[in-house]
């Protein structure tokens, strides 16, 4: 059996004149957290909705589960399961209507939903009365009701875009144990998130810029390629004035140079050039080295056109 | 289509009926609202002219002048009151406190028995047009009797021309009505409450959801209209039990007959009510465009309001890509004159040709991908 679930290759998708998605190529194994990192319109959920056999690509060859793209779409919706950005659910139908409908679409038989919709909600906690009405759930909740919704079926490979956007901390947590056991039990997962601190939780990351992945990598991966000298961290000892936070940025000494919060980030082109000039800084910041977060790596791959 | 799956389509109707239970106004909407609008234009628009203020002024005061004025005043047409001079007579007709002013001239009885002619003068409010024409038809007729009955010394006229209304004789407007009113209901109901639903499922972002399964767009289509059609449904067995039993209008048609036409239209406009949203994604465009293109036709050039006959001849064509057009003739037709499938062939087979027109436009522009 192969052990690719998702296999991309010179994938385009154009909206009339806007390229969307230009020539990416990648592949995800089995059982793998696969996460996509990008800005607003950098072409994530595009790829997704390809993938979900939701949106036909204009150029280039997707397989999915094995199965390649114009061999048989049905086929595809069968093998995946999809979670949306958006809330997707029905507002207006209790949790177990919600469910019923989406196990008929899906032609399951009574009995296989009456065990998967046990064993999901044994899988998500939910206590709630199945005669619960969505709109009365909490984020958190609707989140994960929509996960057992996308996973009735059980799918090799679940695509969540966005899923833990608008959610509170103590849920997205939650949301991503599931996540870890959905790739404990070999389901393959593909998830977006804005949040650096899922992404770190994921085995791989491509990073898009502009419908293009630009990097893909572990994270500890992508740090150690994006920044090969050592990071270093300021936190100044009284305020600074715009002028000299931009004189600092310009200095000869920093490869990047970043504010973070109310300190600053920044990687230096030489231990033996930093050396010079150290005592200088020390006076007005403290200093301490740090490994890179992929924020950093974000920042300086995505947000950075040049160096 | 291939795979058509009818447990999937089952789905998406028990889906639909959960939304349209749990919304009061949609229901309340699609109930209330063809009981209100036949009683509205059952009673309070009424076609026919009753009761029009007649302001008088009779200068002559002879027995020829009274039989005129009688022959007005008998007739349920005029409500009759006296002015003082003909000055006051155009007085009321400017300050809206008559609708037509009769005025008969001193000479009047003198010049009818000279043999000269005599001559009474009329005056409409030319302002309000809906009732310059029937006033002057029953001033015609009136005129009539008028003459026949005060000129008794002339001799009978050789013949009489009398005009008879067939299938309607008392031309009551209520009987012309309330028939075309199942085409105006049916018209909002199936059209707006379908344009909404599936641009409801883009707002919100379910269609998504949908997509994502194996579903297919006919499933969807078929899923949609059928609960929205049933609605339609009742809501004209709602409007023919309030035109039988308050208004008293004949069914002469086989119901049967009737029920196919209702049918063909429901859906025919259930499904330009979703072409309109499949194409538009949005509820507040596709709700504009389906007052564009399905009530205001069925209003207005549907002929239940405007014959079709006076109107200007390029538009007598146009309304023929009008199903609303097909579905009043083939409700009048069978509530007054008892028409059959034979005689209603044309706007049948026209009814039956935007049906399968529009369920295949619908089906063909439901886009199975999520393209913005």
């Amino acid at each position: 059996m192969n052990d690719l679930a998702v296999e991309v290759s010179n994938l385009s998708v154009r909206f009339g004149d806007f390229v969307a998605v230009d020539r990416i190529s990648f592949t995800v194994r089995r059982g793998e957290i696969f996460g996509f990192l990008g800005a607003n319109g950098a072409g994530k959920t595009t790829t997704i909705r390809v993938l979900c056999a939701l949106l036909l690509p204009s150029e280039g060859s997707v397989r999915v589960g094995g199965i390649s793209y114009d061999h048989n779409e049905e086929a595809i919706k069968s093998k995946v399961g999809y979670m949306s950005q958006k809330f997707t659910l029905y507002n207006d139908m209790t949790v177990e209507e919600n469910l019923k409908f989406i196990s008929s679409l899906r032609k399951l038989d009574a009995a296989t939903y009456e065990q998967r919709r046990k064993e999901l909600f044994d899988f998500i906690s939910f206590d709630r009365p199945l005669s619960t009405i969505v709109r009365d759930l909490s984020g958190g909740t609707k989140q994960q009701v929509s996960l057992a919704a996308a996973l009735l079926h059980d799918p090799e490979i679940i695509f969540l875009d966005e899923p833990t956007a608008g959610v509170t901390p103590a849920s997205r947590g939650r949301f991503w144990k599931l996540i870890r056991r959905l790739s404990e039990k070999n389901k393959t997962v593909f998830v977006t998130t804005h949040y650096m601190d899922e992404a770190e939780q994921c085995d791989r990351i491509a990073l898009m810029r502009e419908g293009r992945i630009i990097a893909l990598n572990s994270p500890e991966g992508l740090k150690a390629a994006t920044f090969s000298t050592p990071m270093l961290e300021f936190t100044p000892r009284a305020t600074l004035t715009f002028a000299e936070v931009s004189a600092m940025a310009r200095h000869a000494v920093f490869l990047f140079f970043e504010p973070y919060g109310l300190r600053f980030h920044a990687v230096i082109k030489s231990e033996p050039e930093w050396e010079t000039v150290k005592g200088d800084f020390e006076k007005r910041f403290s200093i301490r080295r740090i490994k890179p977060s992929l924020e950093d790596v974000f920042i300086q791959t995505v947000e950075r056109r040049t160096i | 289509m291939k795979n058509f799956v009818w447990r999937r389509a089952l789905a998406v109707a028990r889906k639909e009926v959960y939304h349209i239970l749990r919304d009061p106004t949609t229901l309340g909407a699609a109930l209330v609202l063809p009981v209100f609008m036949v009683i509205m234009f059952g009673v309070a628009i009424e076609f026919n002219v009753k009761n029009v203020a007649l302001a008088v002024n009779d200068s002559d005061q002879t027995q020829s002048s009274r039989r005129l004025l009688d022959t007005f005043g008998s007739s349920d047409y005029f409500l009759i009151h006296r002015v003082t001079s003909p000055h006051d007579a155009v007085t009321d007709v400017s300050a809206e406190r008559a609708r037509a002013a009769l005025i008969i001239p001193p000479r009047f009885e003198k010049d009818l028995f000279s043999g000269r002619g005599a001559e009474a003068q009329i005056l409409v409010d030319g302002s309000d047009n809906s009732t310059v024409g029937p006033v002057l038809s029953y001033v015609g007729s009136i005129q009539n009797m008028a003459s026949q009955r005060i000129g008794d010394f002339d001799p009978t006229p050789p013949y009489e021309i009398r005009t008879r209304f067939l299938f309607n004789p008392e031309l009551n407007s209520r009987w012309f009505v309330i028939p075309g009113l199942t085409v105006v209901v049916m018209s909002i109901l199936s059209i707006l409450l379908t344009a909404l639903t599936v641009a409801r499922e883009w707002e919100n972002g379910s269609m998504e959801l949908l997509l994502s399964t194996p579903v297919q767009p006919l499933e969807i289509i078929v899923g949609k209209l059928a609960p929205y059609g049933i609605l339609g449904i009742i809501a004209v067995v709602f409007v023919y039990i309030i035109a039988r039993t308050v208004f008293g209008v004949p069914f002469v048609g086989n119901l049967l007959v009737f029920s196919f036409g209702c049918l063909l239209f429901i859906v025919t406009y259930l499904a330009q009510g979703l072409l309109i949203s499949v194409v538009t994604r949005k509820q507040t465009i596709a709700m504009q465009l389906s007052m564009m293109s399905g009530m205001l036709p069925a209003n207005l050039l549907s002929g239940f309001i405007f014959p079709i006959e006076s109107m200007p001849k390029f538009f007598q064509y146009f309304t023929m890509i009008l199903p609303a057009r097909w579905f009043m003739q083939v409700a009048r037709d069978t509530f007054l004159k008892g028409s059959g499938l034979i005689e209603l062939g044309v706007p049948f087979l026209a009814l039956i040709f935007f049906c399968a027109l529009m369920i295949f436009l619908a089906a063909q522009r439901f886009k199975r991908d999520l393209e913005p």
